[in-house]
């Protein structure tokens, strides 16, 4: 009974230790750092890649948690679950930024806290990772001037639009058709009705809440009710795919021009078969080594990696029918260099 | 036949409503889009009403659409054979809803927890399975997949049957056969009604309910099956999240009281087409999407109150007409 006893104490000691050795932030011990998603998605299995591939060149832990469908929900008591644990530091995707303040706040105070993919201006975080998603769609808002020159009719698609980097990207498809200035900060309401300029007319947003089916059908109403459509735009990595279906289901591939965000798979073979004109690509892969590599080196007391303005651009990039086979086996390499947690 | 005439009302009104507001919506095309979308709901709505009518309830039916229709990709791709896949797909069904079955009838534990706890497990097993990632055909199985997206021309340039639709035709005949005009379906519902007494009438009331839930189970997964052949590209996080609640809604609408006991096929198939018409409907007249829910909560609130109504007059005039009769 008394060695049981002492072998308790003993095991509890070396627990405490562990503890208090994994959550030391400077030297020694080994580092944690959680790294938040706003979903599951492709794209953020090639973000954990990324994380991941940065946790073994810096000896960090990298703990990754993916939210489902509850996204804010979710996040929440994944952050409180990775606070728990005393990361060293959480890099995270925020779905609501508005109205996620406390949460982000709250781990701001207790350890280093940055956002990536999606920012939380308004937060507490000491930088931001991602892509300038006003920039980026202005590329998508390019890239449908490329495949219907002469102007025409097109319709945006996306999941959610109260997350800022779907309506970044939106405004700047927005901004960029109807030749308007350089401006983030604008903000036409999805419900707005019909916006025309510059000899493009974009007729509405629809958007699906994640749900796929519902983007198919989206895609295939928009169809009925525009039949003299020219161009489909989609937001999120899903919704290119959904569009492609739709099309094909509609034997109208090839005839209305398709607009991607993000590297599906679907949307990368599109491209390839002609029936996707383009695609704006982030890098997630860097979203989440240059989060993991970030917050190691602020947990160890180093903020030189924080530029004055704390964001860190991850620029985008157009992929089309020259690129698009180099871009796919550069991803492929990616993806396998570092096993993920899961079986593929 | 009465329960149906209200819900078919419903269906008529929105898609009269719809067709005047834009005459677009009755397009050839449009017509087998609806078409094809309310087949794919309609076959697991038809699943649901024969637990419902059992008395009991299963909100797993989403997570069992996205278990299977991530299943057939992922085991396609490892290299299973298109039969293999299939007939190991049906098994992983069969099982679980005689997992179901089992649990409600020999451990009497509370339907609702049963499948509650379902929802959750079979969504968290797939989603580890698949690592959570994409699953797709690519550019192959185009034959097999035209089983959801393809269709039979009849004649007319913009209009044919798609596939789907003759599935469930086949599917709505049997199911109303079986509800309806065999043994089964007759205990189901003496069951439904009142249990205890349909076991004191020794009805093998343990079999019927076990059949109910694989039943359900089956058609469920064939339901995920036919969805992911239609989108192609299925997230093992997302596929057929909340369709149990399109599947129920469905076959309440339809005439099957939450109460057990009384169910009708053919207006479940109503039920179905109800939800899609509607979805169609807000899209094809531009309402904005963030009205969607409010709209379809609505118009089907009103639908059934009216519903209510209409039945509760029609009883009060029959028992005020056999009074009188029976007065003289």
């Amino acid at each position: 009974m008394k060695s049981c006893t002492v072998a308790l104490i003993v095991a509890a000691a070396m627990l405490f230790g562990c503890d208090s050795k994994s959550s030391s932030s400077d030297g020694g011990g080994k580092q944690t750092i959680g790294f938040v998603t706003n979903g599951v998605a492709s794209f953020w299995t090639i973000a954990e890649a990324g994380a991941k591939a940065a946790g073994k060149d810096l000896g960090v832990q990298v703990e990754v948690r993916m939210p489902g469908k509850d996204g804010a929900g979710d996040q929440k008591r994944m952050i409180e679950e990775l606070l728990a644990m005393q990361v060293d530091g959480i890099a995270v995707s925020p779905v609501d930024s508005e109205n996620q303040l406390d949460i982000l706040n709250d781990a701001a105070k207790r350890t280093k806290l940055v956002t990536h993919d999606s920012d939380a201006a308004k937060s507490d975080r000491l930088a931001f990772i991602g892509v300038d998603n006003y920039n980026a769609g202005r590329m998508c808002g390019q890239l449908v001037k490329e495949a219907i020159p002469d102007g025409g009719e097109l319709m945006i698609f996306v999941g959610r639009i109260e997350q800022d980097n779907a309506k970044l990207r939106r405004q700047g498809v927005i901004d960029e058709l109807l030749g308007r200035s350089h401006d983030p900060s604008r903000f036409d309401a999805p419900d707005v009705g019909v916006l025309e300029g510059g000899g493009y007319k974009i007729l509405d947003t629809r958007t699906d809440a994640f749900d796929q089916a519902n983007a198919k059908a989206q895609a295939e109403d928009a169809l009925v009710k525009y039949p003299e459509i020219d161009c489909m735009v989609g937001l999120f990595a899903y919704n290119p795919p959904m569009i492609i279906e739709a099309l094909r289901g509609a034997g109208k591939l090839g005839q209305i021009a398709i607009i991607g965000f993000d590297e599906d798979d679907a949307t990368l073979q599109g491209i390839i078969d002609g029936h996707v004109h383009g695609t704006v690509v982030q890098n997630p892969y860097q979203y989440g080594y240059q989060s993991v590599q970030l917050l190691s080196e602020l947990a160890k007391g180093k903020s030189d990696g924080v530029p004055a303005d704390k964001f860190i651009n991850v620029p985008a990039r157009k992929i089309l029918k020259d690129n698009v086979e180099s871009f796919w086996t550069d991803l492929k390499k990616l993806l396998s260099a570092v096993p993920t947690s899961q079986p593929k | 036949m009465i329960k149906v005439v209200g819900i078919f009302g419903l269906l008529l009104f929105v898609f009269v409503a719809t067709a005047i507001a834009d005459p677009k919506f009755v397009t050839g095309y449009n017509l087998q889009n609806l078409l094809r979308w309310t087949s794919l709901f309609a076959i697991l709505g038809i699943g649901a009403s024969f637990v419902i009518v059992s008395g009991g309830i299963d909100l797993s039916i989403g997570s069992v659409v996205g278990l299977t229709g991530c299943l057939v990709p992922l085991l396609l791709s490892k290299g299973m054979s298109v039969g293999g896949t299939l007939l190991a797909v049906t098994g992983v069904a069969l099982a679980v809803g005689l997992i179901h079955g089992l649990l409600v009838t020999k451990l009497r534990l509370q339907p609702f927890v049963v499948t509650l706890c379902g929802l959750l497990f079979y969504r968290g097993l797939i989603r580890y399975i698949s690592g959570d990632q994409v699953q797709g055909f690519g550019s192959e199985y185009r034959g097999l997949r035209s089983l959801a997206t393809g269709s039979v021309p009849i004649g007319f340039s913009e209009f044919q049957i798609p596939a789907p639709f003759i599935i469930l035709v086949v599917i709505t005949v049997v199911a109303a056969v079986l509800l309806n005009r065999t043994v089964f379906g007759r205990y189901l519902k003496a069951i439904g009604r009142n249990e205890q007494a349909a076991r004191y009438s020794g009805l093998p009331t343990d079999r019927v309910v076990i059949g109910a839930y694989v039943l359900c189970s089956l058609l469920a997964g064939l339901g995920g099956v036919l969805f992911a052949f239609d989108m192609n590209s299925v997230q093992p996080s997302g596929h057929g999240s909340f369709y149990e609640l399109y599947a129920i809604a469905a076959a309440v609408l339809g005439g099957c009281s939450l109460r057990g006991g009384e169910g009708s096929i053919i207006g479940v198939v109503i039920g179905a087409a109800v939800l899609r018409v509607l979805y169609n409907a807000i899209n094809v007249l531009g309402i904005p999407t963030q009205l969607e829910f409010a709209v379809i909560g609505i118009v089907i609130l009103a639908g059934v109150i009216v519903d209510e109504l209409v039945r509760r007059w029609v009883t009060r005039r029959r028992l005020l007409r056999q009074a009188r009769g029976a007065r003289r």
